[in-house]
């Protein structure tokens, strides 16, 4: 009996301390993502613009107004197509290379992963600019490359579709190298008594990756995959601002962007609060996956 | 073990090729940036300064205070940097080694932040530092960012590794949390809170979308927005200066990378997700 009060005296002491170390967090977390979540919902249904006193009260008229507007649907197709390319780009292609050099490469092995994560630690924005003129279609290097063969560069930032490529790339280019090092580790961490076997009874390659390394580095997989989605969202925001401002004509703008344009270009806060809203529950969709995978199936050796 | 029947040459090439796309736009800034506008204009193959010449970052000195930008910049991530860690460490000791009510429900709520859109706390955010009257200043762009859910999930996976048997000795020699935390896991997770740190610091050097919202006066600017001017989706007639501007905007990150590379690799290798 004096145990179990004991343990509970220390157990209430040790719950204080805790709660004071979480604190400051709490405070910065309460701050600045809690309530400006509340109040976006809140702001979603209002008819505003920042500076008039007033708030007017509107009800499902911001979501009415969003989901009529045929530019929505554009973006969100833009979005779907960015996040597509990236999770080719940024999530399969890092995979299948992380497997080969751990299985495949012997040599080198330090410089590739030094050298493959560089571009990680520059910012989006030198990104940008100088993709901008690396592949200006007039006098860029490339351009001046594919002229040799007879190839026309497409004048992208003015296309549809291709300029959505083209960002998706720079975009790549900062994430790729993350991506393979996340994934490189988690296949690293895989035994080496299965692989090993596996390699002794002449499996092939694509075998080991499929049937063995896929399904073991899973968390971690479904954790890059969840993360690369983020990217195709939040990431090639920079691009878009910098380079083409959504333009042509919403061709290169995403859900993100297009809030932030409604919000502080046009002043139409109930817009952009409906549409954050709505990206917001293609996200929480994506959320119970990430809890239903990532966190059940994270084996912590503790 | 020899495992040569894996061809191993052809992936080689494929990785050389990919390092060589990945690292070709970094050298092509720095040669751009030595060389004078109409011989980098005409020939953009080649970007090997010929006639090298400082003239571009002259011209970028000229136009903007420099040493005011890059002064922003170092404040906001140093500061960023600092706090983040403190906080993140103080979250991760509580979340490691002490029980309490919801442990699991809030750590799942911090951690699921990470996945929140930028867009849904964007106009809150920036009414509220507009209301603390701090918009155009570099503390409206500090503030929001003291605590940071990455920290904590990183800092949480290096502390997991230490044996409890350890901390569970100290307790039996009451020893205080205070003493734990400062002689005990602190030793043992510096390596975590070094590299978490610079990885902070580069994040914070770099950022952009939270910045652009806040930062109005070209005196105020980090180096990333000063860059932005430079852009144009035809490129615009400043051409080597730009360049000249992205070389200063990533010297620091590729030092700190090049210095502490190892350490850097090391958090996303050992304490990323098992």
């Amino acid at each position: 009996m004096h145990a179990v009060k004991a343990t509970n005296k220390r157990m209430s002491k040790e719950q204080w301390l805790a709660y004071g170390l979480l604190i400051p967090t709490l405070l910065i977390f309460a701050l600045f993502m809690f309530w400006p979540f509340v109040y976006t919902i809140y702001l979603s249904f209002f008819d505003w613009n920042m500076v008039k006193p007033t708030k007017e009260f509107v009800g499902f008229q911001n979501y009415i107004d969003v989901l009529s507007d045929p530019n929505t649907y554009k973006v969100f197709g833009n979005t779907f197509l960015y996040i597509v390319l990236l999770l080719i780009i940024n999530c399969s292609i890092p995979y299948v290379f992380a497997f080969i050099l751990d299985l495949v490469l012997k040599r080198y092995k330090n410089f590739y992963k030094g050298a493959m994560f560089l571009p990680s630690v520059i910012s989006l924005v030198v990104g940008s600019i100088l993709f901008t003129w690396i592949l200006n279609p007039v006098s860029g290097p490339v351009a001046i490359i594919l002229d040799w063969f007879g190839v026309e560069m497409p004048i992208w930032s003015k296309m549809d579709g291709w300029v959505i490529v083209v960002l998706s790339l720079i975009t790549s280019w900062k994430v790729f190298g993350y991506n393979f090092i996340v994934l490189y580790a988690s296949i690293n961490g895989i035994s080496r008594e299965i692989i090993e076997a596996a390699k002794l009874d002449r499996v092939p390659l694509w075998k080991i990756f499929f049937h063995i390394v896929l399904p073991m580095s899973g968390a971690t997989g479904i954790y890059v995959l969840i993360i690369t989605i983020v990217q195709g969202l939040q990431y090639v925001f920079t691009p878009i601002k910098v380079i083409t401002q959504g333009g042509p004509n919403y061709a290169s703008a995403n859900a993100i962007y297009h809030a932030y344009h409604e919000a502080f270009v046009l002043y139409r806060t109930g817009h952009s609060a409906a549409l954050s809203i709505l990206t917001m529950a293609i996200f929480i969709t994506l959320l119970i996956l990430e809890f239903k995978f990532v966190e059940r199936g994270v084996h912590y050796e503790n | 073990m020899k495992t040569s029947r894996f061809k191993s040459i052809p992936w080689h090439i494929v990785f050389m090729v990919t390092i060589v796309i990945l690292i070709f736009p970094i050298i092509f800034a720095i040669g751009m940036s030595f060389k004078p506008l109409e011989d980098a204009y005409n020939n953009t193959i080649n970007f090997l300064p010929i006639h090298p010449t400082l003239e571009n970052y002259l011209t970028f000195f000229d136009s903007m205070d420099v040493l005011k930008i890059t002064s922003n910049t170092f404040i906001i991530a140093s500061v960023v940097t600092f706090f983040k860690v403190i906080t993140s460490f103080l979250a991760a000791y509580a979340f490691v080694f002490l029980e309490f009510k919801g442990k699991n429900t809030l750590y799942f709520l911090l951690i699921s932040m990470i996945f929140i859109p930028f867009s849904i706390t964007m106009i809150p955010n920036y009414l509220v530092i507009s209301d603390l009257g701090l918009s155009d200043s570099i503390w409206g762009v500090i503030l929001p960012q003291l605590a940071d859910a990455v920290g904590i999930f990183l800092l949480r996976q290096s502390m997991k590794t230490i044996p409890t048997s350890l901390i569970e000795v100290a307790r039996l020699d009451n020893l205080g949390h205070a003493r734990i935390m400062k002689d005990i896991v602190l030793p043992l997770v510096k390596p975590a809170i070094t590299s978490t740190g610079i990885w902070f610091f580069i994040l914070s050097w770099n950022e952009y979308v939270w910045p652009v919202l806040i930062l109005k006066t070209v005196d105020n600017y980090t180096l990333p927005l000063a860059l932005q001017m430079y852009i144009s989706s035809e490129g615009g007639t400043n051409f080597t200066v730009a360049m000249a501007v992205a070389v200063i905007t990533m010297i620091i990150p590729l030092t700190l990378y090049l210095m502490f590379q190892k350490y850097i690799i090391g958090t996303f290798t050992s304490s990323g997700i098992k």
